[in-house]
């Protein structure tokens, strides 16, 4: 038997390996700063390093002015939009933007509101008026919601949200107004660096393989199994069964679907998974959570497309476990990227 | 720690029971992270070695031998553990000195004596900077690692102080320091700690931080000498703490006996290397 099975041990990489691979993506990065520059991207600087010595400039996040001069604060590239002038960091805490799709994690139980980790600086706040609640999105927040607050959200519990607002001392404020959004089920959470994510029209998507993931905008990723079809949908269509079958009386129909509502809108906080989750589901969760956490360490943006590819190309290990050293995970990196490259 | 969600537990909970089991990164019930180690590169000390994860979990350890008057001494191995963001004298910290030091109790402590009167005493410093889940293994392979590559300098004075008081000297040449490793007749194996966690009636080695959280409970055992050694501890990782059932029990043995010679063969292909590259400059 293969020692490597039980326990690999290498030396630390020389940093000339390590720059090989930079190298290799530098496309990527380039494409990443664009974005998130707003085109104006000019060089990478470093803690202390001169941007510039004209007054004229102001100084914006990541800058310090000292004897007319402007210096960064952090290490990342600058931006200029008109006379402000900031350094977008490279590395560093998420920066919470009104209308990013995040997960989090429930912190704490407050009055009224929920503390959400989602990695920024400060706790993110849920207010109990941002939720859906059960009994349909016209009802009132009451009293007895504040004191029940914990049988829908507690500490631990992972969600995906929204960022509604950014409260001027920084502090975001989340909702979970959409069907498409809430706790967690059926699946693992990892967390690779936000500046990794690749900002997108949609952040939730299905994977070959019967997995689902969600991207968080600030870097939290839940790798879930794929629902047959939303139970929003079954709601009304088995509502809708229901009244052709009887004789339809005014309001029957409404009254019902209410209910129905109400009853099916527990499960929206439920924690209990699918009984069903096959082996080969899970496996396939651990092999996309395996791919995902290779294109972190290969510094690569993560974007639909290229998990996907590094699946595809992980698929030629057939011992998963093997995903987790370094040469496999360079050489899935490496197998992205040449793939891009061939469609262009 | 980081607190995991109810459906996050059972999930990960029936992967982990479930037969094969399905670990979150896909490992193999018996496969270690995946470590990079350095050793012998602290100047300054007898012996030292340096082990990460690719998590960003590191540990340094440092061996160094000082000439003590026997007499005063109780003990001539001394460890000291020192983890980041943890208080010296916390219960974690204690823990983990305790099952480090169980491990060097069979050091062959022979070999440090220089005369009748004089002897090396060995500190092994322990610098944990960063960790998430239990760090007792890392700890265990890099001690093992220091250890094995610790040099002592040659004794230039006499042996025997029985009749004339002979303060010890030694050459002032590295080159002719030697390996305890040379001291010995039989091969030098410090004991190497393996975790190991208990789920259901399965048994995961080097449990993560996210499987140390769900994991009924857990072993550490030592491995000497090509077989699991005594003590055989158990630790609570999580706030759960369920007993340890015997067949269970039996099985931890049994994997530990057939993998543990792996992870020191490993170790030992390492410090190989490490020596190999040395001699090139």
């Amino acid at each position: 038997m293969d020692i490597t099975e039980v326990i690999s041990i290498t030396k630390p990489q020389s940093s000339s390996q390590y720059n090989n691979i930079d190298e290799s993506n530098d496309d990527s990065d380039i494409e990443m700063g664009e974005s998130s520059a707003g085109g104006a991207s000019a060089g990478i600087v470093t803690p202390g390093e001169l941007i510039t010595e004209d007054p004229i400039w102001m100084k914006g996040h990541g800058t310090y002015f000292l004897n007319d001069s402007t210096y960064s604060s952090v290490a990342g590239s600058v931006s200029r939009v008109n006379r402000l002038l900031s350094v977008i960091p490279l590395r560093g805490r998420y920066s919470p933007e009104t209308g990013d799709h995040i997960v989090g994690r429930i912190t704490e139980v407050a009055n009224k509101r929920w503390k959400v980790d989602i990695g920024t600086r400060q706790d993110a706040v849920l207010m109990l008026g941002s939720v859906n609640l059960p009994g349909g999105i016209l009802r009132r927040k009451s009293e007895s919601d504040e004191l029940q607050m914990r049988n829908f959200l507690k500490e631990g519990d992972l969600l995906n949200c929204e960022v509604q607002t950014i409260f001027s001392n920084g502090i975001a404020s989340l909702h979970t107004r959409s069907l498409k959004y809430g706790k967690l089920r059926n699946g693992i959470f990892l967390k690779v660096p936000s500046s990794l994510i690749v900002k997108s029209k949609n952040h939730a998507y299905d994977l070959p393989g019967s997995v689902s993931v969600i991207l968080g905008s600030n870097g939290y990723i839940w790798l879930h199994k794929t629902l047959a079809n939303t139970s929003t949908t079954t709601t009304v269509n088995q509502n809708a069964a229901k009244i052709q079958g009887r004789d339809y009386a005014p309001g029957q129909g409404s009254i019902s679907i209410t209910r129905l509502e109400e009853e099916s809108s527990w499960e929206i906080y439920s924690d209990q998974n699918d009984p069903n989750i096959t082996s080969s589901t899970r496996s396939n969760i651990s092999r996309y959570y395996n791919v995902i956490k290779a294109l972190a360490y290969g510094e690569l943006g993560i974007t639909e497309q290229r998990v996907i590819l590094g699946y595809e190309a992980s698929l030629a290990y057939s011992n998963i476990g093997s995903l987790i050293d370094r040469e496999s995970m360079e050489q899935i990196c490496q197998e992205v990227l040449n793939s891009e490259k061939m469609r262009g | 720690m980081t607190l995991l969600s109810p459906a996050e537990r059972s999930y990960l909970r029936d992967s982990l029971t479930a037969s094969p089991i399905i670990r979150p990164d896909s490992r193999t019930p018996h496969q270690f992270r995946p470590i990079e180690a350095k050793t012998s590169f602290l100047s300054s000390s007898n012996g030292s070695a340096r082990v990460r994860l690719i998590d960003g979990s590191e540990c340094i350890v440092s061996v160094k031998a000082k000439v003590v008057d026997l007499a005063s001494v109780s003990n001539l191995v001394e460890v000291d553990i020192d983890v980041d963001s943890f208080r010296d004298d916390s219960n974690f910290v204690t823990n983990l000195k305790f099952h480090i030091l169980n491990s060097l109790a069979n050091f062959p402590s022979t070999v440090l004596k220089l005369t009748t009167k004089y002897g090396y005493k060995l500190f092994i410093d322990v610098i944990v900077t960063s960790h998430s889940s239990y760090p007792l293994t890392l700890i265990s392979l890099a001690t093992y690692l220091a250890l094995k590559t610790a040099r002592l300098p040659k004794l230039v004075s006499e042996v025997n102080d029985e009749e004339i008081a002979e303060q010890p000297t030694f050459a002032d040449d590295w080159a002719e320091s030697t390996l305890i490793q040379d001291l010995l007749d039989a091969p030098f194996q410090p004991p190497v700690l393996i975790t190991l966690g208990i789920i259901g009636n399965n048994i995961i080695f080097d449990p993560s931080i996210e499987e140390e959280q769900i994991i009924d409970n857990s072993l550490v055992i030592g491995f000497y000498n090509g077989r699991v050694i005594t003590p055989i501890n158990t630790i609570s990782l999580s706030s759960i703490s369920n007993g340890v059932n015997s067949i269970v029990l039996v099985k931890a043995l049994e994997l530990g006996n057939k993998y543990g010679g792996m992870v020191v063969k490993a170790l030992d292909t390492l410090i190989e290397q490490d020596i190999d590259d040395e001699n090139i400059f």
